[in-house]
């Protein structure tokens, strides 16, 4: 209800998008990644292991997919803080994920020079394609669709970042291109001015 | 010894002011009495500049600085009425307040918000918000959520200060709450919305500024307009001694329910800052509870209690008493729980000595209850593990070994129970003033009763314990908030206890019934009152370790709530004053005094 006159209070509803974390099967480190977040730990001063959460959160999610919340409670253990510090921090970057992704993770980019450039028709494009909605993953678990803020590519927009790496200057006619050269060629299809700097 | 302290001055609004070196610009203005507003500050958990709102203009700084996070310096001009100051204040109230609900009317908080208070002061009159608000009601989804076994959480209400986050962090030393998520979508939760299991929980309804955290125990049940009354007290469910407030709901003769209606803590930097544990908080409703004694009972022939009044239970009392003396003087063995005030304990003390000579005092037993509670291993505040207030009362009155202030262990009554087991004791007075269990293990009391090796049982308290329904006599005594009562903590602070409450039914203060009993007895003492009592403890032991200033201890008298919030907490002081004003203040209304007067009126003159 409303005591606002103009204020429609509860025409739509902000549905918290607060998932609590899958708890997932039992979660330890594999013995190699274990040492290298020892490894880690070792750069920062004993009493602050909280420093490490990132690392430790990229090597849980290379373990296994995504974090769950067994993975949240064993990185708390490991680095002293609360599983609660370690969800403030999930929950806060997009780039970790607390639900299963597919193979790859597409990021379209939205923020002002790719949105100019026509990013809302590359993701609409890219749902039609995929038959899925952003924050979905379509039903063969190869592509996730997601929609971020500003990846720092802006003069090459609009710019999709598939996992880590660009793919620049998408445009809707390309997207079709895009998806069948990453089922078939995987990473190495992107066209990102991040390889022309590797190679130098 | 003088002790020098670093000051800088500064100008604040065209005054030149000292403070200490190393004081926030809003720490200053707050001691000089400028009124400035502060949500994420919290002087007990630090500063964190995320709220905006104490932003001030200072001279020289090319933007609005908040002044929290600003240390004052030499030559420091500080403006904090400006236009722009007011202007931009204005702001950040406008976007704290677009997703904050109006529902004040219905919030538990509304009376002693901050939001409301500082809102109604710097805020804007009206909102351009026109989009639809932030908020978690929907399909499948409640803004109030369960935060724990002590709380609820409010998320629509949340203005996202983190003070409660800070709080678990800092002060508990668990870190429960987290901000999940965030920008427009943050929300406080706990971990898998586990909720806040801590022994301190409620201390986050205080550090929250709006409604969005509430106890269990006191939602719905008051506003803060029906709390007319408080007193300041302090708790004595521990060694600790938290410095509290109790506060009173008015009501109706009529009405049911209790009148004790919250504690809250009250500041004191030497023993518990701002804080106090849940179980000083939440364990009051013994206190007016259906267990509670309020008449004097003594068991018939038959062998049930009877109701009685003081006038005929105390013959019968004084004559099984003397009885029991003349067969065996040293049958009479006294157990008094360490909730017993100085005032008591010195009465038992003098009472033993009259009758008994100086070895008198050695009949009495100090009992308490040891409980170690579970608290994190980071905590800066350490909840004791003895639940009774007065074991140092108790050696300072030499009847417990060991000195004032040595750490305490538990109760020793080993020489008492061989004492009962050998069944040379003829009777038993037992003094239990506090909340059920403890006066500690008292089985093997019922069950020397039952083996009938207690002839006589006599029991003084305040609650119907198994203790008491085995007794022969049971004596209605005062609860803590019932009585002024002094009690030594256990770093030797001697603090006070106020009456908050007037003792049920026919029950009567401890030391009254200790001293009607003495004159029974045939000892006349001589105190008319509690005063008397502590002037004499002063006359005879003053310069005991844990007893200085006893006579001239202060007791805090029942005032309005609205006084006591202004004169409290003094960097919370100010944001009080406009509660309990019977209407807001009302932007733009008129000073009734600033009109001129009516024609033809002759104004008042002010006869000097």
């Amino acid at each position: 209800m409303s005591f606002h006159p103009k204020m429609a209070y509860d025409a739509t509803f902000h549905k918290s998008s607060r998932t609590l974390a899958d708890p997932g099967p039992p979660f330890t480190f594999t013995p190699e990644r274990r040492a290298r977040l020892d490894e880690v730990l070792t750069r920062y001063p004993p009493d602050r292991k909280r420093s490490a959460v990132l690392p430790a959160l990229y090597l849980a999610q290379q373990q296994h997919g995504y974090i769950t919340g067994n993975a949240m409670r064993h990185i708390a253990e490991i680095l002293e803080i609360t599983p609660a510090d370690v969800e403030d921090v999930v929950s806060y970057y997009t780039m970790f994920y607390t639900k299963p992704v597919g193979r790859f993770v597409l990021n379209v980019c939205r923020t002002l020079s790719c949105a100019l450039n026509g990013a809302e028709r590359v993701t609409e494009e890219l749902c039609a394609k995929l038959h899925i909605k952003p924050g979905e993953t379509d039903t063969s678990g190869t592509f996730t669709l997601v929609e971020v803020e500003c990846l720092g590519a802006c003069d090459r927009a609009p710019v999709v970042m598939v996992n880590d790496a660009w793919h620049e200057c998408v445009s809707p006619e390309s997207v079709g291109h895009m998806l069948d050269s990453l089922r078939t060629r995987g990473e190495s299809a992107l066209t990102g001015c991040h390889l022309a700097v590797e190679k130098r | 010894m003088i002790e020098v302290v670093d000051t800088v001055t500064l100008t604040l609004d065209g005054r030149q002011i000292t403070v200490e070196k190393g004081k926030t610009v809003l720490q200053a203005a707050l001691e000089h009495g400028v009124s400035l507003p502060y949500y994420c500050y919290h002087p007990g958990i630090g500063i964190d500049g995320s709220c905006r709102v104490c932003i001030v203009k200072i001279e020289k700084m090319p933007k609005l600085q908040t002044s929290c996070s600003t240390v004052c310096t030499d030559g420091m001009v500080v403006d904090t009425q400006s236009p722009d100051v007011h202007a931009a204040r204005a702001g950040v109230f406008e976007f704290l307040l677009i997703n904050h609900p109006l529902d004040c009317p219905v919030c538990d908080k509304g009376g002693e918000c901050p939001l409301q208070d500082f809102s109604y002061t710097f805020g804007p009159d009206n909102s351009r918000m026109e989009f639809p608000r932030r908020v978690f009601d929907g399909e499948g989804v409640k803004a109030d959520v369960d935060f724990g076994p002590t709380l609820m959480l409010n998320r629509n209400r949340c203005i996202m200060c983190t003070r409660c986050v800070r709080f678990m962090g800092l002060v508990d030393g668990d870190a429960q709450i987290g901000v999940i998520n965030r920008g427009n979508g943050s929300e406080i939760g706990t971990f898998n919305d586990e909720g806040v299991h801590s022994l301190m929980s409620g201390n986050l309804v205080d550090v929250c500024p709006v409604g969005a955290i509430t106890t269990r125990d006191y939602r719905f049940k008051s506003r803060p307009w029906d709390n007319p009354s408080v007193t300041d007290t302090i708790c004595t469910q521990c060694s600790k001694g938290c410095n509290t407030t109790a506060w009173l709901k008015a009501k109706p003769e009529w009405a049911k329910g209790s009148s004790l209606i919250r504690f809250t803590p009250r500041f004191n930097a030497d023993v518990n800052q701002y804080w106090m544990c849940d179980i000083g908080r939440f364990n009051y409703r013994w206190v007016e509870g259906d267990d509670r004694l309020r008449a004097p009972l003594v068991r018939d022939a038959q062998g049930t209690q009877q109701r009685a009044s003081w006038a005929d239970l105390m013959p019968k009392l004084r004559d099984r008493l003397a009885q029991a003396g003349q067969s065996s003087p040293d049958g009479v063995k006294f157990l008094v729980s360490a909730h017993a005030s100085n005032e008591e304990l010195f009465l038992f003390r003098r009472l033993t000595e009259e009758l008994l000579g100086p070895s008198g005092p050695s009949t009495i037993t100090v009992s308490w209850r040891v409980t170690p509670k579970q608290q994190p291993p980071r905590t800066t505040f350490k909840v004791p593990a003895v639940d009774a207030p007065n074991v140092n009362g108790a050696r300072a009155f030499g009847l417990v070994t060991g000195a004032v202030g040595d750490p305490q262990g538990p109760s020793n009554v080993g020489a008492l129970q061989a004492a009962v087991a050998a069944g040379s004791v003829t009777a038993l007075f037992v003094f239990d003033p506090g909340p059920d269990g403890t006066l500690g293990d008292s089985q093997w009391l019922l069950d020397a009763r039952a083996a009938g090796q207690l002839p006589l049982l006599i029991v003084q308290g305040v609650l119907m314990t198994s203790l008491a329904k085995a007794a022969d006599f049971v004596l209605p005594g005062a609860s803590f908030v019932e009585k002024d009562a002094s009690y030594t903590n256990d770093q030797g602070w001697l603090q006070a206890t106020s009456r908050a409450l007037a003792t049920p039914g026919d029950a009567r203060e401890d030391w009254q019934i200790l001293v009607d009993l003495a004159s029974g007895l045939g000892v006349q003492l001589g105190y008319t009152s509690a005063a008397t009592v502590r002037g004499d403890i002063a006359a005879r032991m003053g310069g005991a370790v844990g007893l200085v200033g006893i006579e001239g201890l202060a007791f805090a008298s029942t005032m309005s709530a609205r006084t006591w919030l202004q004169a409290s907490n003094p960097s919370e002081r100010w944001k009080w004053d406009f509660m309990y004003q019977d209407l807001p203040p009302v932007k733009g209304a008129v000073e009734p005094s600033s009109l001129p007067p009516p024609p033809g009126l002759i104004p008042l003159k002010e006869v000097k």
